[in-house]
């Protein structure tokens, strides 16, 4: 079939009279990339000529952990298009320069050495990955650049790995343990711990043993289980005897599949089924249905509007991010802690950069001066609520959040205040 | 007789020899390479660094792949076992040796690479290939559940040593001297392995990867000449993931699954297997082709798709690699 437009008599003109040359050709194409390179950035109109503060953030983009990065990225960008849509920071707009790191250490390490020496960013915020967010430490701290974490959870970011250009707004496994410890001494006296059997599910499983004790409790055996491991029945039929509950640290599908097996073992009747909220985030209930009725976890953030988490703040945001999640995901999920955490956090870098007036990369010192100790309180900015940034190790304290899921829902049991999840820090700066 | 020393007895007259021709295109390309560090920006000349550190793990790959025949999926337990052996020295000497992180590199990945060959090299083609590939897995399980050693998933990370030589020199690591460092050793390294597959041992293991029966009924011991093979080649492949950890000061399970291997293979194929220098080549034109293709298509666009057409179609139209290729336009 023929298109109307070849008709018409320009049509005919440009491409039946031999009047396309090479010469022209190239000269259009010439002149279209020049016209796209005039057309000024989004902010220009209400930024005029002010240098935009450009952000780093190294996701992973593609590879295993491309669900989660992208994710992440939205309450990134939700956060910059809000910032630059109030003015910005210090009256310069907010430019993302996002980089996928694959989901690999190695990569992840390149493209953070781009974001430094090519892409000449002021700050840096993001990281999803631990082991790609500890490999790209050196970079940050050997190019003086704060580097804020939004995603990864690894303990000794904060601890024997700390310097002093790494931030965490979020929460670590030892605050969530200290947070959870009292309500799981209550539940069951005896406790059996199931892992993901690598550095975040070993490091985990320590700081809920130590919490169980510390809170009159014992754990009576620990069960190991590799990640990715599809069917975890072996592994799980060996978990009987005298206990009261069954204490469970993994995350993505692996939190699909222990709920499911465990269930279908007769586990979840027999025992107290408790564990890391990373389980039950709100793109697994779907799969896990009536299976995770009744199952208790610890998170900082779930979407629901109960307690302290029942505010026009978390409305709002929980209405904008899913307008932005469906983009990524078509069923358009609740946002989760990826996205609460990247939003949080590059909010808290712009009162930090206006605190210090920071310009560029020159004032990374009183940057970091603006950010130790910095204490963020709830409101649109920081929908989840108060937050206090540790001078000692850069490590933020935050309401913690006990729940029940039930009926493909979260019923909130207890929300522990900031100050009753405080962990000793262990972190010496060395640079 | 080779064909480099029948050039030697009787050159053309009014023609260089070929070896003659060789040294002087080597003198060229490492002039070029010393001074990189003074023409390149500062990103691309880490990123000319690190290609050089992944020639060498492929250039090591093809002394088995190119030279014996043999296809190693092992290659990323040396590598790996390279990089944990200098990481585990550097954050336990105080002040962190760069010698004895050598050295531990190097003795992780030569103990690592006699156990494979000791286990694999009494099979050949897809059952040696086989043996490695799991061997490389057992290793990466290893190192990714034993985190009191290894740090587990998170790898370790630690400081970047001196250079140091006793009573002479002391001086910490700028971009500079990690690039003359990184090419120093990789330079030798191809020296020594150019000599090695010249050398009649080189011959015999040529002769196994053109028929292994009649090479075995002529009198030489082959298992024991492939057991020397794998070692070598291992020993290479732990001095790159030496290079690797002391320019990144990191150490990650990532390295030891067979994936690396997988991208070694790649880059001997993109280059030239059998040729030494094409696995640098390889080596150098995958990273690139990759850099540049995430930079024109973006990185939220699967820019890995692209790369895996563009291999696709070399190893549809050159067979032989890029330095096959170069070597039959020479010729012409």
């Amino acid at each position: 079939m023929t298109e109307k437009w070849k008709d018409e008599a320009w049509a005919q003109d440009i491409w039946y009279s031999g009047k396309v040359t090479r010469r022209k050709l190239v000269g259009y194409g010439a002149g279209a990339i020049g016209a796209m390179m005039l057309v000024p950035a989004p902010w220009r109109a209400a930024f005029g000529a002010a240098k935009p503060y450009k952000i780093g953030s190294e996701q992973p983009l593609s590879g295993p952990g491309a669900i989660g990065g992208k994710t992440a990225v939205v309450g990134l960008q939700m956060s910059a298009d809000r910032i630059n849509a109030n003015g910005g920071i210090n009256g310069r707009p907010v430019q993302l320069v996002l980089v996928d790191d694959e989901s690999k250490p190695d990569v992840g390490r390149r493209k953070s050495q781009k974001l430094v020496e090519e892409d000449d960013i002021d700050v840096h915020v993001g990281g999803f990955l631990s082991n790609i967010c500890l490999a790209c430490m050196p970079v940050w701290q050997e190019a003086k650049i704060v580097n804020m974490i939004t995603v990864c959870l690894d303990t000794t970011l904060t601890t024997t790995h700390c310097n002093r250009y790494t931030f965490r707004l979020h929460d670590y496994a030892p605050a969530q343990a200290v947070a959870f410890g009292p309500l799981l001494a209550k539940m069951g006296k005896k406790w059996h711990i199931a892992y993901a059997d690598y550095a975040w599910g070993q490091a985990t499983r320590d700081a809920y043993a130590e919490e169980i004790k510390k809170n009159g409790g014992e754990v009576v055996g620990m069960t190991g289980i590799p990640l990715g491991t599809p069917d975890m029945t072996p592994f799980l039929s060996k978990i009987s005897g005298n206990f009261d509950g069954l204490f469970s640290i993994f995350f993505g599908k692996d939190g699909v599949t222990i709920i499911n097996q465990a269930y279908d073992l007769g586990l979840s009747k027999k025992y107290k089924m408790a564990g890391d909220g990373s389980i039950t985030e709100p793109t697994n209930l779907p799969a896990q249905g009536s299976k995770v009725d009744g199952f208790v976890a610890i998170n900082r953030y779930i979407p629901i509007f109960q307690g302290p988490l029942d505010t026009p703040y978390n409305k709002k945001f929980v209405e904008d991010a899913k307008k932005r999640l469906i983009a990524v995901d078509p069923s358009g999920p609740a946002p989760d802690k990826y996205v609460q955490s990247n939003y949080e956090a590059l909010n808290a870098m712009k009162i930090a950069m206006e605190k210090a007036k920071f310009e560029g990369r020159k004032d990374t010192d009183k940057l970091i001066g603006a950010l130790e100790g910095l204490e963020v309180k709830l409101g649109y900015d920081f929908p989840q609520g108060d937050k206090t940034l540790r001078k000692a190790d850069h490590q933020a304290f935050l309401t913690e959040m006990i729940f029940e899921v039930r009926n493909g829902g979260y019923k909130l049991l207890e929300a522990v205040p900031k100050d009753k999840t405080l962990v000793p820090p262990a972190c010496k700066f060395t640079a | 007789m080779t064909l480099a020393s029948l050039d030697r007895i009787s050159p053309r007259k009014g023609r260089l020899s070929h070896t003659t021709v060789f040294w002087m295109v080597f003198a060229v390309i490492m002039a070029l390479l010393v001074i990189a560090p003074f023409v390149l920006p500062v990103f691309w000349l880490k990123f000319l660094t690190e290609i050089l550190i992944w020639g060498l793990l492929a250039m090591s790959s093809d002394l088995l792949l190119g030279y014996t025949g043999l296809i190693s999926f092992g290659h990323s337990v040396f590598f790996g076992l390279g990089m944990y052996g200098a990481a585990g020295a550097l954050l336990h000497s105080h002040p962190a040796n760069l010698w004895l992180a050598i050295l531990c590199g190097l003795a992780g990945a030569g103990g690592a690479a006699l156990f494979v060959a000791y286990f694999s090299t009494r099979l050949r083609d897809v059952y040696f290939a086989i043996t490695t590939l799991i061997f490389a897995q057992i290793f990466y399980v290893i190192i990714f559940t034993w985190t009191s050693v290894t740090g587990g998933e998170n790898g370790l990370i630690f400081s970047r040593p001196h250079f140091a030589i006793p009573f002479l020199v002391d001086f910490k690591f700028d971009r500079y001297t990690m690039h003359w460092f990184v090419l120093a050793l990789v330079a030798g390294s191809y020296v020594l392995l150019r000599r090695i597959t010249r050398s009649p041992f080189g011959m015999v293991l040529q002769s196994i990867r053109e028929n292994e029966a009649r090479t075995r009924a002529i009198g030489y011991p082959v298992d024991r000449y492939k057991i020397v093979a794998v070692m070598l080649s291992g020993l290479f492949a732990g001095l790159a993931g030496v290079l690797y950890a002391v320019q990144n000061e990191f150490a990650a399970p990532d390295f030891v699954f067979f994936i690396t291997s997988g991208d070694t293979i790649i880059f001997n194929v993109m280059g030239g297997i059998g040729t030494l220098v094409g696995p640098i080549v390889g080596a150098g034109f995958f990273q690139l082709l990759r850099e540049l293709l995430s930079r024109l298509f973006g990185d939220q666009f699967p820019y890995l798709i692209p790369v895996g057409m563009v291999f696709i179609v070399m190893i549809i139209f050159l067979p032989q690699g890029l330095m096959g290729w170069a070597r039959r336009w020479l010729n012409q």
